[in-house]
């Protein structure tokens, strides 16, 4: 009797397997009927598309997810922000800049137990309550990746050499890169596999970098609505490459037992890509950006050399656009005054919306102020946030081509764009059919796996519990 | 984190009701989570309900509450965790029996203009106060004692949350209770490069 008293009841348990980039369009409705164990889990509980931040990327996407706070909040407009108003600032948004609680910094300070695996903005490694791996924002396997640190060993020798990303992404050879893809993908499923085996747990979480990386690599192939589509023996593979997701997801889900909640999510979906817009060119053509001297050839942007004194406007590049206001007493060699600076935003926006394809056709461009998306907004902001043509096109900073519109990534070739919602999909272990849900956010995970884990949510999370 | 030792210590806020001791608390408890530390906070409204719902706000019954956490703060502390209280805890003589009886006492005057505590008015204590609805309120109706030797002093009213944060990071790391940035965080100029070009590369940038 005294020993059935005692005896540790079985706790409730989180899993959140997360997959960068994959689209709702993908999981739900085409690729659907090859994904089993994901449709057994939409079967039995709840799905729906996930919004995403502004801008739907990996940064701050998983970590807006994570904290349950907007981007201006976590002060993260992107990968890389500005420290200051100086023109050639630009800082990684590193774990160290991360000034908000995690939804594990809080189960750790409840004494939960957390094993993270490849989670955006997670190196350098902190301290947590469990065990982590950081994510491809690690500067190499050489670094120290790991917490504890003498965890690194472990997944060397589980995984046999780990991977923290593709390291030829930019390839032609795209066989090349779908070995990479799936090599990087079976390797940190054997470590997730092993730690959820051998390590004391509440909640774990992983992040498979894989979905986004065939999206942008091999989009062309299978989407025939793509610019550059063309039949080809890669037809399938980013279909294949989610059969193989959703074989490894169910080998972790039945690890993880019957008393955990499993949720599927990523942080953005993806849409094709139909060119990109150099945004630089454009702005010097408008008379906004003035150089020295015009390259010979496409140049990055930081290498030109800019004649800050006639400058109103910059841009940077990205699957987004981020537009920077030269201005007066702001900026070192400031133009626009300061009482001009609303008129020149609403001018360069409105310019921006109505900006066609090639053929001068309309794209739907969306702009955005800071101020109108983020009620808070910590560091330096963008003056301007832009998808051209709702995310259909890229932006690109380099100058060289003479030409507002381009077919060729300065990067490299690149298929894909980001979507603005990625999917949700949550079963509790009392497996309630739940069906589609809709208005949910990606600010509304964090709060949910508190509450599944019986933590309280603190008042300053922006998002909602999910099922509740 | 290379070579450093953990000691328990107890970092006490105190100050007007409204000056920002929880929001800097807040803020320097996750960063020591963050450098490694076992962390408790001793939150003020939690902590009254679960011990001390007893107790009214008359100076004996504040008294007696702030030695109930201070008694907690003190177990936490003589076992190596860095305990965190955020209290009004508005008179000298029971800050100064806290100091005596745990070893690793900081106290934190949270500075703050008592008109910027009323513009604050977070909970709508102030105006309550004012309109002389609550009794013995600290700043309006019951007197603030200043801290005379405190060892962090941090004003609300003239810096911002991150500075004041920074104040109580520094003079920890002075006071070797936590390991310093440099030690815990490793992100060299090198990395950052390393980073950014793989960006590049993956078409982020």
């Amino acid at each position: 009797m005294i020993r059935k008293f005692f005896k540790r009841r079985k706790s409730h348990k989180v899993l959140v397997i997360g997959w960068d980039c994959a689209a709702p369009e993908l999981v739900f409705d085409e690729f659907l009927d090859d994904m089993p164990n994901i449709k057994r889990l939409m079967a039995d509980g709840m799905y729906g598309k996930l919004e995403s931040t502004i801008p739907a990327i990996t940064c701050p996407a998983w970590m807006s997810m994570m904290t349950s706070k907007n981007p201006g909040k976590l002060g993260f407009y992107g990968f890389r922000n500005r420290p200051d108003y100086s023109y050639d600032g630009m800082m990684i948004a590193n774990s160290t800049l991360v000034k908000e609680k995690t939804a594990w910094d809080i189960l750790s300070a409840a004494g939960k137990k957390s094993i993270l695996i490849g989670v955006p903005q997670t190196y350098p490694p902190k301290n947590v309550n469990g065990c982590m791996i950081t994510s491809f924002l690690t500067p190499s396997t050489e670094s120290q990746y790991t917490y504890p640190p003498e965890l690194k060993s472990e997944v060397e020798r589980v995984a046999d050499g780990y991977m923290l990303d593709v390291e030829h992404f930019r390839t032609e050879d795209k066989g090349e890169l779908l070995e990479e893809i799936y090599n990087m993908t079976e390797k940190r499923h054997k470590v997730a596999k092993h730690l959820m085996e051998t390590k004391e747990w509440d909640f774990f979480m992983m992040v498979e970098m894989g979905p986004d990386r065939i999206h942008h690599g091999m989009w062309k192939f299978f989407d025939k609505a793509h610019r550059k589509y063309q039949p080809s023996k890669y037809e399938n593979a980013i279909r294949d490459y989610y059969k193989y997701l959703d074989k490894i997801a169910g080998d972790l889900i039945s690890t993880a037992g019957s008393n955990t909640t499993v949720m599927v999510v990523s942080d953005h979906g993806a849409k094709r890509m139909d060119g990109g817009i150099c945004i630089n060119e454009w702005l010097i053509k408008e008379g906004y950006l003035t150089l020295e001297e015009y390259p010979d050839e496409l140049t990055p942007f930081r290498e030109l050399k800019v004649d800050w004194n006639n400058t109103i406007a910059w841009g940077e590049g990205g699957y987004y656009a981020r537009v920077l206001l030269n201005v007066k007493g702001r900026e070192p060699k400031g133009v626009i005054s300061p009482d001009d600076y609303e008129k020149v935003r609403d001018e360069l926006r409105l310019k921006l919306e109505v900006l066609g394809d090639e053929n001068g056709k309309p794209i739907g461009t969306r702009v955005f102020k800071p101020e109108d998306i983020y009620p808070v907004r910590n560091g330096i902001p963008p003056d301007l946030l832009v998808y051209f043509g709702d995310l259909y096109w890229r932006s690109v900073g380099s100058v060289g081509t003479r030409c507002v519109h381009t077919f060729e990534n300065d990067t490299g070739p690149d298929d894909a764009n980001h979507a603005q919602h990625g999917i949700f999909i949550m079963r509790k272990p009392d497996c309630k059919k739940t069906g589609e849900i809709a208005d949910t956010h990606i600010m509304d995970c964090a709060p949910t796996i508190l509450n599944l884990l019986g933590v309280p949510v603190p008042d300053d999370m922006e998002g909602k519990i999910i099922g509740s | 984190m290379v070579n450093f030792e953990k000691r328990g210590f107890t970092l006490w806020f105190t100050g007007l009701p409204c000056s920002g001791k929880t929001t800097v608390a807040v803020v320097v408890e996750k960063e020591l989570r963050d450098r490694g530390l076992n962390v408790e906070s001793l939150d003020g409204d939690e902590v009254r309900q679960h011990l001390s719902k007893d107790l009214g706000f008359s100076k004996k019954d504040r008294d007696t509450h702030i030695r109930r956490m201070g008694f907690i703060a003190k177990l936490l502390s003589r076992n190596d965790v860095a305990t965190l209280g955020a209290f009004v805890s508005p008179y000298r003589e029971v800050r100064d029996y806290l100091r005596s009886e745990i070893e690793n006492f900081v106290e934190v005057y949270v500075k703050c203009s008592v008109e910027t505590c009323i513009e604050r008015d977070v909970k709508g204590m102030y105006k309550k106060a004012l309109a002389g609805e609550i009794k013995n309120f600290t700043g309006i109706s019951d007197p603030y004692e200043e801290p005379l030797n405190p060892e962090i002093v941090v004003e609300t009213d003239k810096e911002t949350v991150a500075e004041s944060v920074e104040k109580v990071l520094k003079e920890l790391e002075n006071l070797k209770y936590i390991p310093s940035s440099s030690e815990s965080v490793t992100y060299t100029t090198e990395d950052e490069e390393k980073i950014k070009k793989r960006l590049k590369s993956l078409g982020y940038l």
